[in-house]
């Protein structure tokens, strides 16, 4: 007997990140999902916003990796409450690994929950964790033909940051063709570019984030 | 990349709904794999096989697995007309507007599972 499903074999991803998602805006969270290739600068950017924005905000970061506490540790050392979820092979985050953390924070405490994802431009997309907006880093030495070469990583974000800018003068790296192909991929999606190392760049970043989290906490209810 | 673990997604939603049902045996699964949903149906395939020598399941060797790709389709928000997107999705290539929408390809879908001995029959219903 033929049996019609027409199921999204994510679905219970899906009905996860709802549940995270409502937790969020309940507590007035804003969450940000950031996606890179492995070293593009994921935890050193985290560390500097949180340097910039701790007087303002009250941060916290759930660290994705396959294995070690490493990028927590680098966190907890700047007193940013940071749980490390360890993947062992996995290699990306799911909706389920975040809902098992959070009940370790006091979310109605917490402005902003960074969410750094496993390195990899290719799966980590593809999963709703429930945040607000994801972000992806591309930094300079990859190239920046890494946006066509994957589009849908960078038609699902709504943000793309160049990092690494003090390494433009050494390395092969067109920003204008980068922000153009981006453009022709997702038109919609903000560009920002600069160096975690001497932050060159990074009030754009900031200013980006005051904004979403105006807007995330406008948006409430 | 993760096809293992989605093989396993697929193998369980479509057991759960087999064990409601009071189906023994799974003969045929089919599911939509869009083209832009990152996922390779040829290691899907490989994985399928590797559940079907588990043999602890719904699933047995004699399970087929039949994939059905979903093409890649984008709309045109201004013209209206239909396009097949290469990796700029977002550029129509009629009016070279920045403006569409991804209408197909996306799809990682159970569509439909043909179950057989249901206990009921056995009992005579
Ligand atoms: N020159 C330069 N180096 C940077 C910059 N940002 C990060 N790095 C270096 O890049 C390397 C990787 O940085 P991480 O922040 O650990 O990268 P990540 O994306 O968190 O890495 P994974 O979590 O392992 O995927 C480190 O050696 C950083 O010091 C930058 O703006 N300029
Ligand atoms: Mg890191
Ligand atoms: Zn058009």
């Amino acid at each position: 007997m033929k049996i019609k499903m027409d199921d999204d074999v994510l679905k219970d991803n899906n009905i996860a990140a709802n549940f995270n998602r409502t937790l969020f805006k309940q507590n007035q969270t804003l969450v940000i999902n950031i996606m890179s290739a492995p070293g593009a600068g994921k935890t050193t950017l985290l560390e500097k916003t949180v340097k910039a924005l701790a007087k303002e905000f009250k941060i916290a970061v759930i660290e994705g990796d396959l294995a070690t506490e490493r990028d927590a540790d680098r966190l907890r050392a700047l007193g940013v409450k940071t749980i490390q979820i360890n993947t062992v092979g996995g290699c990306h985050l799911d909706a389920k690994m975040i809902a098992k953390t959070l009940p370790e924070f006091q979310l109605e405490e917490i402005d902003i929950l960074f969410i750094e994802n496993i390195g990899n431009l290719v799966c980590p997309s593809g999963y709703d964790l429930g945040q607000d907006y994801k972000a992806v880093i591309l930094s300079v030495p990859e190239g920046n033909d890494k946006i066509p070469k994957y589009p849908l990583m960078f038609r699902r974000t709504d943000l793309t940051i160049i990092n690494k800018t003090d390494l433009l003068p050494y390395v092969q790296f067109d920003l204008e063709e980068a922000q153009r192909d981006l453009r022709t991929i997702n038109p919609d999606a903000a560009f920002l570019a600069l160096s975690s190392q001497t932050a060159e760049g990074m009030e754009d970043w900031i200013n980006w984030l005051k904004k979403a989290h105006t807007h995330a906490a406008f948006s409430q209810n | 990349m993760h096809e293992m673990s989605l093989m396993a997604e697929v193998l369980r939603l479509v057991e759960e709904d087999a064990f409601e049902r009071g189906f023994m045996k799974v003969d045929r699964i089919s599911i939509i794999v869009g083209e832009l949903s990152n996922v390779l149906p040829d290691a899907l395939e490989l994985a399928f096989c590797y559940f079907q020598k588990q043999e602890c399941s719904l699933i047995s060797e004699k399970t087929e697995l039949a994939i059905i790709r979903e093409e890649a389709k984008a709309r045109c928000k201004e013209c209206r007309k239909e396009f097949d997107p290469d990796y700029r999705i977002a550029l129509c290539p009629h009016c070279q507007q920045l403006n569409t929408e991804i209408i197909s390809g996306e799809s990682f879908q159970i569509e439909s599972y043909e179950g057989s001995e249901c206990f009921e029959d056995k009992n005579g219903r």
